[in-house]
């Protein structure tokens, strides 16, 4: 079943990412220079000032670091009480997304999550977003 | 790579505080509240230019300066400096616009200090309830910070999103509980009962806190700030102009400010750190340049859109240690008449939502000694500190006589 969901932000480098989200592929942007890796989407690496990347596939093995539920609405798609998850990825960024199959409450720092996506459609169409269920 | 604290140093007290303005931040909201309860247009409020005209006006009579003393004009809220400058009927030699108290003033100072102008009008107005302004949602767009934007299709936005993840984190972390934070706002509240021109002066028991209802979990609305209209004006002269002023001159004898930029649309240093690195960096520069310490700071004031802001701010700026500023704050220690009385006019949580200007002059009507009820005893010292989207800002202020 395909979910209504809030408009992403699209444009150069957003729609690299969220094309590779549609072929189920959760990549990000690898600094051919220096190795560091990037989110969100940025036309120049933060350490080394290279505009040159590589989209890498991450491993999708991430923690989880804080959460939040929101408890009143903030988007007629997303009805309360919504769940939010701060995930920080196995290749260092810290990724912001929603649990899947799992409630957050409770679960301690650390706790092992790992990538999955969900079918999913905005103004600009269908498209798949990068959730996250326990490992 | 930083500041130049020998520099810094010679500015320190050479800038004084000498008239603040305010608008009538309670009778506003009410006022507005019946109207709306009456089904009525609120005929005859102000709007956002009105609010910064009426503050400034009453600020200047409150220095005894004349307009034409006025030749620095720095503009804050969802005002344009040109349109103040006109309806002020003021030609300015230095100018800024468009952002917080505890950015603009040391930026005054430094103005004021090299000679660039002599007397700054710092100028805020925000209509932002009758606007019906929200903090949060799909509307939210690129011309804020990328985090409060940039995760809608996930549904996470809201400046108290970020708080509620801190907090979490903060609970994670070190244990901490929602029964303490309960506390800050139920001090700050206290501390706005003695102020008639606070939007809210009802008691919040803790079982009001720890009943009421989540906005984003764990945060509680009364751990989230107000949103009502209003306006703030703040004049500031040299040391020398001072003396001829109308009230005592309150010195400017810090400020210090230092960035989490980078990292912050992931929240990095935020949710790893809870900011404290900046924080200590912001108070340190703050504290050398006005040879000060914790131990000198006799009255503290933090930036409240949130509650989670002040434990966070205890813990950054050295008065307590990283995990221990929701101990560090119970049994009295933070209210008026404790060790560390903090927000004593309800801050944004409980007098008005002013984005860190009416902190700016709860600091000057403390330290002028003119607080009335909620008078801080032997105020000679006021802090004031914020840690908002990557950075962390901090003043502090000294009494002049």
């Amino acid at each position: 079943m395909t979910e209504r969901r809030p408009n992403r932000t699209l444009g150069p480098d957003h729609d690299t990412f969220w094309s590779y989200c549609n072929l189920g592929e959760f990549r990000l942007q690898k600094c051919n220079t220096c190795a560091k890796v990037q989110w969100p989407p940025t036309p120049m690496c933060n350490e080394c000032l290279s505009d040159q990347f590589t989209w890498t596939p991450m491993s999708g093995r991430a923690t989880i670091n804080t959460y939040c539920t929101f408890e009143r609405p903030y988007y007629k798609e997303c009805p309360p009480p919504w769940e939010a998850v701060l995930v920080e990825l196995e290749e260092g960024p810290l990724f912001m997304s929603n649990p899947k199959g799992f409630s957050v409450e409770g679960r301690p720092r650390g706790t092992p999550v790992k990538l999955a996506f969900l079918d999913c459609e905005d103004d600009a169409g269908p498209f798949k977003l990068p959730v996250f269920e326990l490992a | 790579m930083g500041y130049d604290l020998a520099r810094l140093r010679q500015i320190s007290d050479q800038v004084a505080v000498v008239g603040v303005g305010d608008t009538d931040y309670a009778k506003d909201y009410e006022s507005a509240r019946l109207a709306r309860q009456a089904g009525q247009d609120e005929t005859g409020a102000l709007d956002s230019y009105g609010l910064a005209a009426l503050a400034f006006r009453r600020a200047l009579q409150d220095s005894g300066l004349k307009k034409e003393d006025i030749d620095g004009i720095a503009v804050g809220g969802p005002v344009v400096h040109q349109r103040v400058c006109e309806i002020l009927g003021i030609n300015p030699v230095w100018g800024l616009e468009g952002a917080q108290a505890d950015v603009l003033l040391p930026q005054a100072v430094q103005a004021i200090a090299s000679g660039a102008c002599t007397t700054v009008a710092l100028i805020y107005g925000n209509a932002q309830r009758s606007m019906g302004t929200r903090y949060g949602g799909g509307h939210v767009g690129p011309d804020q910070p990328t985090s409060y934007y940039y995760y809608h299709p996930w549904g996470w936005s809201s400046q108290g999103a970020h708080y509620a993840m801190m907090f979490k984190a903060h609970q994670l972390m070190y244990g901490s509980t929602e029964e303490q934070l309960g506390t800050v706002s139920r001090t700050i509240r206290k501390h706005a009962m003695l102020n008639d021109n606070a939007v809210m002066k009802t008691p919040i028991s803790e079982d009001d806190y720890n009943n009421a209802r989540y906005i984003a979990r764990p945060l509680k609305i009364y751990d989230y700030c107000l949103v009502n209209d209003g306006g703030v004006a703040i004049i500031l002269t040299t040391k020398e102009r001072a003396a001829a002023c109308a009230k005592p001159p309150v010195l400017v004898s810090g400020f210090g400010r230092a960035t989490a930029e980078v990292g912050a649309t992931q929240l990095r240093d935020r949710m790893f750190d809870l900011y404290h690195a900046v924080l200590k960096a912001s108070g340190d520069e703050c504290f050398a340049m006005a040879g000060m310490t914790t131990k000198d700071v006799t009255h503290f004031q933090t930036y409240d859109a949130f509650s989670v802001h002040l434990p966070i701010n205890l813990e950054g700026f050295g008065f307590c240690k990283p995990g221990e500023g929701l101990e560090y704050i119970q049994n009295g220690r933070i209210e008026i008449g404790g060790e560390l009385p903090c927000n004593t006019s309800g801050g944004m949580l409980s007098e008005s939502y002013m984005q860190s200007w009416n902190h700016q002059v709860e600091a000057v009507r403390q330290l002028r000694h003119e607080a009335g009820r909620r008078q801080v005893e032997g105020a000679e010292t006021s802090m004031f500190c914020h840690h908002g989207s990557g950075g962390a800002f901090s003043i502090m202020y000294r009494r002049g006589v």
